[in-house]
């Protein structure tokens, strides 16, 4: 973990309640927890997470759905630094704590469809009477009005209809899907953005926010650039395989192996005459078919075939490092496995194995922001479906163990289950062998081995 | 802080912006929030107005889109940086300044006397922004970067694409959005301590991180248990309906994921094209049990689907509740009949280029949103800065001019 920060960390003191689902609104409020914000997840049985819907794979089928939960991966990179409370908010009782919830925070943030908050009073108009100075966030996928307000999406979805889809795939084929949700995420950074923001004019002015993020026209923001050439050209851009427009050679070579592969950029001419002093390139200097940007980008295939076949005499962190030392853009395609040992990524610390309530600890995706002086909080995994719901009631609607026993036995309020069962993902050890066959294992340090060992030897995490 | 304004959420907020490529998304950002972003660029030939994607316009200029999108409501001044005189005016632009946002590589900002250590001591509030490949630190920390070098080295890629091909990386920019969306907390999130404690930061944004942050489905553990399919499988996954299907006119993305969404599908297949095999309770629930089936599911669900136009199919599917949406390029979203009963669309004059029709920014405010302004001219603030806000006489003025300087 980093060294402890010079000053409080942006968030500190500030409250949030995040009913989210999926990505967008539970990643934006996993930044905030991660920026030093107080984040509790309003979880519930009726409408739940679709990521407390499934479980771990390798869970025999008769264990609880109580304990299954818990146990997606996926709920370490949406959750990871919150709270949970299960709560039913469309009970009576349930509402009326809720409420005195809402007016003990200062942000409420839920991606609910448009539906759903109204259904559920959980609009803007229906929140701040009950905290005046609040920030209320929503992510509509496609915004709270327009003929598409009610369409239920996908990330995947809004990938494809806002153009990002048809900017991936080869010349000759149909565009193929991105395959994960972009969407959703970028949107859950510019909520972020923007909640940070409005929590500064807060401070200054004692004003709250009615904040929307609307995930289509964001999505759309990031293809800016490609809708105006779009304008300018008269038509859409296409999909050009691993190429750009105005830069060659640039692609994705096979390297030897199987499925390895480097990835080259050669935007410019200057990039160009490094490759060409490369050992083994020096021909391609001389080559009249490559002599400017123009003849390059003309003659692409041939010059792939060149590249090609230098590149699959090497192993992809051979012929990256060596690009790289002559000062050409390139590295090896990287797995989920190749990020796990990546020295890089270990050299910053980005992967952390954190305390979990099922798991003991479990690994946890880091926070690509990095603050000098107030690195961002890494202390704790997702937390287990109704994990901190007394201490929750307690700090934050003021009520006492009787009221909450109360609350939990009319199913208004639901607390972990079977708490003392503790889990083991099966294939750490497994995981820590495989580490020997990667390729970039050195013998004084394997990060991705120091990781499985703080995942599977650490001691048991403080209450 | 309501009306027809705009948003000032960050007015207080003055960014220099040093131009970069990757970086360039983020002043956008922040500049559509209220901030007053200064592009800083090379007095002569800014390499930020020749960057691709380029395109001809009527009159024969090649231009670029990326420049005309990502400046748009930015102000312009010129300062060369490799002049000592430059580097002493842009020093003074600092402490006129909140923040730094730069995509130099490592290195090249100390070489002229302009990295954080020297900045921060002559400014102290500054939160100085730094995107590179790799991050500053790191064996890796002076490796060269590109968008596909982001994607590369993210996790994704080798999820994306045909199984019979290389992988392949989404186009567009994408990854440096992602690094410029990382910049954008970074910097408000400082913004934030600096407010309480006077003292800016360093912000270390690496590319590679940043792209992992908006492709952590394809962590480790989530592959492992079967939660992401690490497998190249073009248009569709395995099982489905996850994916692209052919309509008249294009393509409609369908995610059939939920057994409920299959359902209707299936009984909407079976209703207009009389497959009465698709209703079989062995297909019923989520993609996995469909999978040993995927050739029969999507010549079915074609049957269907080609009956219909993209935008047809989309309206219908949703009108029945199923999450469907047209695939659509770059092009066909200008069409888009949502975004234009919404605003979707905001319109400013591109320097020769006539009207440009861009994505209204996704924020909507106290019920406003921004405005987007024009795009700056190369020095066109020289005068409204140099002069307006930092003082220097006319005559200082013409002499950098002179001199080459600014």
């Amino acid at each position: 973990m980093s060294a402890a920060p010079m000053s409080e960390l942006p968030l500190a003191g500030i409250r949030v309640l995040e009913l989210g689902y999926g990505i967008a609104a539970p990643v934006a409020a996993r930044n905030l927890a991660q920026f030093g914000a107080d984040v509790v997840r309003v979880e519930s049985l009726r409408r739940p997470d679709s990521l407390r819907l499934g479980g771990a794979g390798w869970l025999p089928p008769n264990v609880d759905a109580s304990v299954r939960r818990d146990t997606l991966p996926a709920l370490n990179f949406s959750s990871a630094e919150k709270r949970s409370i299960g709560l039913e908010i469309d009970s009576e009782d349930g509402r009326a704590v809720f409420d005195r919830m809402v007016a003990a925070v200062d942000v409420v943030i839920t991606n609910m469809s448009e539906r759903a908050l109204t259904e559920l009073r959980l609009r803007y108009d229906d929140l701040r009477v009950l905290k005046p100075d609040l920030v209320h966030v929503t992510l509509p996928a496609f915004g709270s009005e327009g003929p598409y307000r009610m369409y239920r999406t996908w990330g995947h979805n809004l990938s494809a209809a806002s153009g990002v889809d048809s900017l991936i795939g080869w010349p000759d084929r149909e565009p193929v899907q991105i395959g994960f949700a972009y969407p959703d995420f970028v949107s859950a950074q510019a909520a972020t953005v923007a909640v940070l923001a409005a929590l500064r004019r807060r401070k200054a002015t004692g004003q709250g926010a009615h904040l929307e993020l609307w995930q289509y026209a964001m999505t759309l923001s990031c293809l800016g650039p490609a809708i105006v050439a779009a304008q300018l050209a008269g038509r859409a851009p296409s999909a050009l395989g691993n190429r750009d427009a105005d830069c060659a050679p640039q692609g994705v070579y096979p390297a030897r192996g199987t499925e390895r592969w480097v990835a080259v950029s050669v935007p410019d001419d200057a990039t160009w005459d490094a490759l060409c002093r490369v050992p083994g390139l020096e021909h391609l200097g001389s080559d009249a078919r490559f002599g400017s940007l123009q003849d390059r980008c003309a003659d692409h295939d041939a010059l792939d075939d060149e590249l090609a076949a230098w590149t699959v005499e090497r192993t992809d962190w051979e012929a990256a490092a060596e690009l790289q030392s002559f000062g050409v853009a390139a590295a090896p395609v990287l797995d989920s496995w190749d990020l796990v040992a990546d020295p890089q990524l270990a050299a910053r610390d980005f992967f952390h194995a954190l305390p979990h309530a099922r798991f003991r600890r479990d690994l946890v995706f880091g926070q690509a922001v990095r603050l000098s002086e107030t690195p961002p909080r890494a202390e704790r995994a997702a937390p287990a479906f109704g994990e901190h719901s007394r201490d929750v009631l307690r700090d934050l609607a003021g009520l006492d163990d009787t009221a909450i026993d109360a609350l939990v036995d009319a199913g208004v309020v639901h607390v972990m289950e079977h708490d003392d069962v503790a889990l083991e993902r099966p294939y750490l050890h497994w995981l820590r062998k495989l580490q020997r066959l990667l390729p970039w294992g050195t013998p004084s340090f394997d990060p991705a081995t120091e990781l499985m060992h703080q995942l599977a030897d650490a001691p048991e995490p403080p209450e | 802080m309501t009306g027809m304004t705009g948003l000032s959420l960050l007015g207080d907020v003055r960014v220099l912006d040093l131009a970069g490529e990757a970086t360039a998304q983020a002043g956008r950002l922040l500049a559509d929030l209220g901030a007053d972003v200064v592009l800083v660029e090379a007095p002569r030939d800014s390499p930020a107005r020749r960057r691709a994607p380029l395109a001809t316009t009527p009159s024969g200029d090649v231009v670029s889109a990326h420049f005309a999108y990502t400046a748009a409501g930015k102000r312009s001044v010129t300062v060369d940086l490799a002049n000592a005189r430059g580097q002493a005016l842009f020093r003074q632009l600092v402490g006129a300044s909140d923040v730094l946002l730069t995509d130099a590589a490592v290195g090249e900002m100390e070489a002229l006397g302009l990295g954080y250590e020297a900045l921060h001591a002559h400014h102290p509030g500054l939160v100085y922004t730094s995107l590179t490949p790799f991050g500053l630190t790191g064996p890796r920390r002076r490796w060269r970067g590109s968008d596909l070098v982001g994607w590369a080295t993210s996790g994704a890629m080798p999820s994306i694409g045909d199984a019979d091909r290389a992988p392949l990386a989404p186009g567009g920019g994408l990854a440096h959005t992602a690094g410029a969306l990382n910049a954008s907390m970074g910097i408000v999130a400082a913004l934030m301590v600096r407010d309480d404690t006077g003292i800016g930061q360093l912000v270390d944004i690496s590319m590679q991180e940043a792209t992992m942050s908006v492709a952590m489905e394809v962590s480790p553990m989530v592959v492992l248990e079967g939660g992401f399919d690490q497998h190249r499988t073009g248009r569709r996954k395995e099982g489905g309906p996850l994916g692209h299907y052919a309509t008249r006119d294009g393509a409609v993305s369908i995610v059939a994921y939920m057994p409920e969404h299959w359902r209707i599908l299936a009984e909407w297949v079976h209703e207009e094209t009389g497959v009465d095999e698709i209703l079989a309770e062995e297909f019923a629930g989520t993609p996995v049990t469909r999978s040993p089936y995927s050739e029969l599911i999507d010549l079915w669900i074609e049957g269907l689907t080609t009956r219909y136009t993209k935008q047809a199919f989309f309206e219908e599917a949703q009108r029945r509740g199923i999450t469907v949406a047209p695939v659509n390029s770059a092009s066909d979203v200008l069409d888009d009949v949502h975004l234009q009963a919404t605003a979707g669309w905001t319109a400013y004059e591109g320097p020769g280029m006539g009207t440009l029709h861009v994505p209204t920014p996704p924020f909507h405010i106290d019920g406003s949103t921004a405005t987007v302004g024009d795009v700056p001219a190369l020095g066109e603030h020289n005068r409204e800065v140099f002069v307006g806000l930092l003082g220097l006489g006319d005559q200082d003025l013409q002499r950098l001019q002179r001199d080459g300087v600014i």
